[in-house]
């Protein structure tokens, strides 16, 4: 028995199976698709989430190239107007919505509740269905490049009136609305599980003053989704009835009002621009602590800056609306407010420093790439504050200035913190440690394609050359930067191309490792790798911040507890487990279904056979939707329990 | 596969792929050059001055704290650096939680660093908002009006009797050293007006009242562009803005209220224009490149776009005048002075002959520039209307005679 929990793939072993009849049938595989398909384990769904951010992480990647391929001399003709238009979309959509997001979601699914002490999430069925709609929402977003309609044009942004039938009749942009609504299903869906799961299910003794950095960043981008999606929700509703019913939301001639988009959008995308970086900054405050060999400077101050981040996240919106002509009052308003913000994001940066100080910093890969997120992120954060001062960012907004400075806190933040996050936990998710010398390769490689891409950009963006163009004349001055940057985006590419390499290769064939081998501090380091499917054979009392460096140096005392821990859970039946469900999967089913009769289904050539065709592929996925969460609530959630007879010792 | 680790605890690949970066970075430096022609950076007009010296201060104020936060983590990042595997494995350093003093000094300092930039930010939002009081009495009022995907810019306090105000497209001619109030308005969707060297740009958006003003320091012809994306051809939804002193402004604005110019037979001596037959243009190959006569000194070209062409033939002329009424031009078309030439859907061309560029100041103005235009548009300007809504909803096709006519007569309207 020793030997399956030391080897465990997430396996345990059951002590019996639940009752069940033809419908609500209790799937039980461990391996095969059928085990993915209805997996409730947290593990799991975040190494799910992992590869699809991944693999949409190389699609909008491959988009970029294309569009600097298209920009690397003046009138180009790689990509049509149209083109081009669809590539910076979707490459904006993507790269957001597709693979920051759910790498971040990754990350939360997989460690948070490690890092708490708890075997599960609060509802991980509900995980299991944030995952599956999450990948609908993909879907749908996507389906435009297989279609006629060609994929969505009209920006990430999408902004009034341009968005509406008007001026965008095809059917690409139903399906981004449907797309981004499903994703925000999915986020919000999953964001309350996070939520719940931090409040209620931490260890004994991990009090929120002893929750590891990711982990409450993890809570404070779990609320920013909670909050700042219903925003952009209702916006999408109401371009939806303008696309599908003709309302007139945002109908200049009915009375409509495009500028209400700008603002809802932008309630929800400030907000978002926090969501994509506080769990790099989560990851970060992680993996600084780890390689200086120190506690995290300024615990309180860093979390505390966190949440003041999030909440003033919520009024700096209109600083993307500087140009809109909001008076100066509004305008001041919000130049201050954005100027406030620095000063919380800047203290993360010092105490960052400060937590190296006088450490014993090792180089490893993650390191590195923690140390290339302080001073890329800290140059975007320079530029953002220029924006702040609102009459100068007249001349820079939407001019490749901003394209500039937000890749330098997208990419040279969240992705950095994000890929360093990747090698940091690799060891815990496969047990398999990335070679020191491709990992720091990539990681140069990386470092350098994207400074020779995006610093030149600023100098473009000065220069006057404004953003989303798919063509400039060879008399502005731009030709030598763009060219730069084309080059430094193959760059960026190469590197991108040996970091997946090396991944995959340390994945099949990468030196295997102990447990623990960075002597971390956080508590997921005390399980062995890969983690069981129930995490912890004995739910750990918490007793320091740093628990795991903690029980390190009190091996003692932790033994003594563990041991009380296990003999009181063996009294209750032993460890409680989440039945596996195939019913969030069908359910995710059903909304794809519907959303793809709303969006996709074209309503115009012949009305009598194709309005049926929508209203019935419509109803049919509402159906099964319906029948889902209904066969879902009704199968119960009494779960089983594991025996554990003997857990590895500490190592 | 495996490497020895040694190799890289010097890092070399660092300082190589450092040394790679500073070198393709700094080559030849042409483009860290901020003088382009919708540079930011070499502004003429106080109010893009404003915006200037605060970006600079915004520049300084980044620059010191990046100068003393970088050395302070360089410092850290190598003073700190475990120099050998077995530094890794010492005892681990004193276990310190942090410093509230220190906290609270850095947050004071940056809260003083961001002070510096909050008070000429507060005095530059209102300084660049609208014409300063003292200075409202002398300003000159415009409208501009954004179109799918072209400008059109009205003088409101120009009446021509009769035939409502000066209405021009894609050109705007201001008088220099006057401050400008701009009335933004767009017609469809959102757009942005931006002359960079003149002032920063503030979005036109339907049924809301925008404006901003700007001004020239001197005569001078200035690059803009649509800033705000709108659909399919936004970049290439482009205007200039032309500077002239009171003489030659006062000039301009006669002329512009004068119908549009008839060449009678007697006028023309000249032969029948004789320019070579259309080439194939490609997808987006656009007009403008370095070193043109109009890149080098585009205000000479545009004054000496403001006199009759020498090779004029006034049959070819007529020829075409009645051509843009059958290829049904006129109902989108203004030509003032030409019969049923009133449609408003399009930029008024009244005195389309003297403007310097063509298709919302995307290609310069002559003939073959002009022939290609309308030979098809779409390959100019995707998606445009005069296309979508002209040429394919009323089945019109141009025969090379036809184009050649309608050349001759666009380009006599001076």
């Amino acid at each position: 028995m020793a030997d399956t929990v030391a080897k465990s793939d997430f396996l345990g072993r059951e002590d019996h199976a639940a009752p069940k009849s033809l419908v609500l049938w209790r799937p039980e595989a461990k391996t095969g698709l059928i085990s993915w398909l209805t997996t409730v384990d947290h593990k799991r769904i975040g190494f799910l989430y992992g590869i699809a951010a991944l693999f949409f992480f190389l699609v909008g990647g491959v988009e970029a190239l294309l569009i600097r391929l298209q920009l690397a001399v003046p009138n180009n003709h790689v990509l049509t107007a149209t083109q081009y238009n669809e590539m910076f979309t979707m490459h904006a959509t993507t790269m957001i919505f597709l693979a920051v997001m759910p790498l971040s979601a990754a990350f939360f699914n997989y460690i948070m509740p490690l890092q708490i002490g708890a075997r599960d999430v609060a509802f991980p069925r509900l995980n299991a269905f944030s995952f599956w709609t999450f990948v609908a929402g993909a879907i749908v977003i996507n389906l435009g490049w297989f279609l006629k309609s060609g994929a969505p044009d009209a920006g990430w942004f999408s902004y009034t009136p341009l968005s509406t039938r008007t001026y965008t009749p095809g059917h690409a942009l139903d399906m981004w609305v449907m797309g981004i609504q499903l994703l925000g299903v999915a986020s919000i869906a999953a964001s309350l599980n996070f939520i719940i799961t931090i409040i209620n299910l931490r260890a004994p003794g991990m009090t929120m003053m002893r929750l590891p950095v990711f982990t409450w960043m993890t809570l404070v981008t779990a609320f920013l989704i909670v909050l700042a999606f219903p925003a952009i929700t209702i916006a999408l509703v109401e371009l939806m009835m303008d696309r599908l019913f003709g309302t007139n939301f945002f109908e200049v001639s009915n009375g409509g009002m495009p500028i209400l988009w700008t603002h809802l959008f932008w309630v929800f995308g400030h907000p978002e621009v926090y969501i994509l970086i506080l769990p790099g900054m989560g990851i970060i405050s992680e993996i600084l602590p780890t390689f200086s060999r120190k506690p995290l400077f300024g615990y309180p101050i860093v979390v505390f800056s966190g949440a003041s981040i999030g909440f003033l996240g919520f009024g700096v919106w209109s600083h993307h609306m500087f140009t809109t002509g909001m008076g100066t009052m509004g305008t001041t308003a919000f130049a201050f407010t954005t100027m406030a913000i620095a000063v919380p994001t800047g203290v993360k940066i010092f105490n960052w420093i400060g937590t190296m100080w006088n450490g014993r910093l090792q180089m490893r890969t993650p390191m590195m790439f923690a140390l290339g997120f302080i001073w890329l992120f800290m140059l975007g954060g320079f530029s953002g504050i220029m924006h702040s001062a609102a009459p100068a960012d007249s001349q820079q907004h939407n001019s490749y200035f901003v394209v500039a400075h937000f890749h330098y806190v997208l990419i040279g933040g969240s992705l950095f913190a994000l890929l360093a996050g990747i090698h940091y936990w690799f060891p815990l998710m496969f047990g398999r440690k990335i070679n020191e010398f491709w990992g720091k390769l990539s990681f140069w490689v990386i470092f350098t394609g994207f400074n020779v891409t995006f610093f030149p950009m600023h100098f473009i963006g000065l220069n006057g050359m404004p953003r989303r163009t798919f063509t400039y004349d060879g008399n502005m001055g731009w030709n030598q930067g763009n060219l730069v940057a084309t080059i430094g985006a193959f760059i960026l590419g190469v590197g991108v191309a040996i970091y997946f390499g090396v991944m995959l290769y340390t994945y099949f064939k990468g030196e295997r490792v102990g447990r623990d081998p960075w002597d971390a501090r956080t508590l997921e380091w005390s399980l062995p790798n890969p983690p069981p499917e129930y995490n912890y054979a004995v739910i750990p009392q918490v007793e320091a911040r740093d628990q795991w460096w903690y029980a390190k140096h009190h091996q003692a005392e932790v033994a003594k507890t563990d041991a009380a821990h296990a003999a009181a859970e063996a009294a209750h039946g032993g460890i409680h487990m989440p039945h596996q469900s195939i019913y969030p999967f069908f359910a995710s089913c059903g909304i794809l279904i519907g959303a793809i009769g709303i969006a996709i289904v074209d309503a115009n050539p012949d009305p009598h056979v194709i309005v049926g065709t929508k209203l019935a592929t419509t109803l049919v996925g509402a159906l099964i939707m319906v029948v889902s969460v209904y066969l879902w609530s009704l199968e119960g959630n009494e779960g089983y329990h594991l025996h554990i007879e003997h857990e590895e010792g500490h190592s | 596969m495996r490497r020895p680790t040694f190799f890289l605890t010097s890092a070399p690949w660092g300082r190589c792929a450092l040394a790679l970066s500073g070198l393709l970075l700094l080559s030849g430096c042409q483009w860290m050059r901020l003088d382009g022609r919708q540079s930011a950076m070499a502004v003429e007009g106080p109010v893009a001055r404003t915006q200037l010296s605060l970006f600079l201060v915004t520049c300084w104020v980044t620059l010191v704290i990046f100068i003393i936060v970088g050395s302070i983590l360089a410092y850290a990042t190598f003073k700190f650096k475990a120099r050998t595997e077995a530094d890794e494995h010492v005892e681990p350093p004193p276990q310190g939680h942090g410093n509230p003093f220190i906290e609270i000094g850095l947050i004071a300092a940056s809260v003083f660093a961001l002070a510096i930039i909050a008070f000429p930010t507060f005095k530059g939002i209102s300084y660049t908002y609208d014409v300063p009081a003292a200075e409202k009495a002398n300003a000159y009022t415009v409208t501009a009006t954004g179109y799918q995907w072209w400008f059109k810019f009205e003088y409101p306090n120009e009446q021509i009797p009769g035939a409502g105000v000066v209405t021009t497209g894609n050109e705007l001619v201001i008088p220099a050293g006057r401050p400008v109030h701009i009335d933004l308005r767009s017609v469809d969707v959102m757009h942005s007006f931006w002359v960079p060297k003149l002032a920063g740009k503030v979005d036109m958006i339907p049924a809301r009242a925008n404006l901003l003003w700007l001004e020239a320091d001197h005569p001078g012809y200035y690059w803009g562009q649509c800033a705000e994306f709108c659909g399919e051809s936004h970049a290439v939804m482009r205007f200039r803005v032309i500077a002239l002193d009171a003489k030659d402004f006062a000039d301009w604005l006669a002329n512009q209220k004068q119908p549009a110019r008839q060449v009678a037979i007697a006028d023309s001596a000249a032969p029948k224009a004789q320019f070579a037959s259309l080439r194939t243009f490609q997808q987006n190959e656009m007009g403008f490149t370095a070193g043109d006569q109009l890149d080098v000194a585009p205000l000479d070209a545009w004054r000496a776009k403001q006199f009759p062409e020498k090779d004029e033939d006034a049959a070819l002329i007529a020829q075409g005048k009645a051509l843009f009424a059958a290829k049904t031009c006129i109902v989108c078309h203004t030509i003032r002075g030409v019969a049923s030439a009133v449609g408003v859907r399009g930029p008024d061309l009244t005195h389309v002959g003297a403007r310097t560029t063509i298709a919302g100041g995307l290609l310069e103005n002559n003939a073959e520039q002009l022939q290609r235009w309308i030979h098809n548009p779409s390959l100019v300007k995707p998606g445009n209307k005069m296309w979508v809504e002209g040429y394919l909803v009323n089945h019109i096709s141009l025969t090379s005679d036809d184009e050649v006519a309608l050349v001759a007569f666009l380009r006599s309207l001076k």
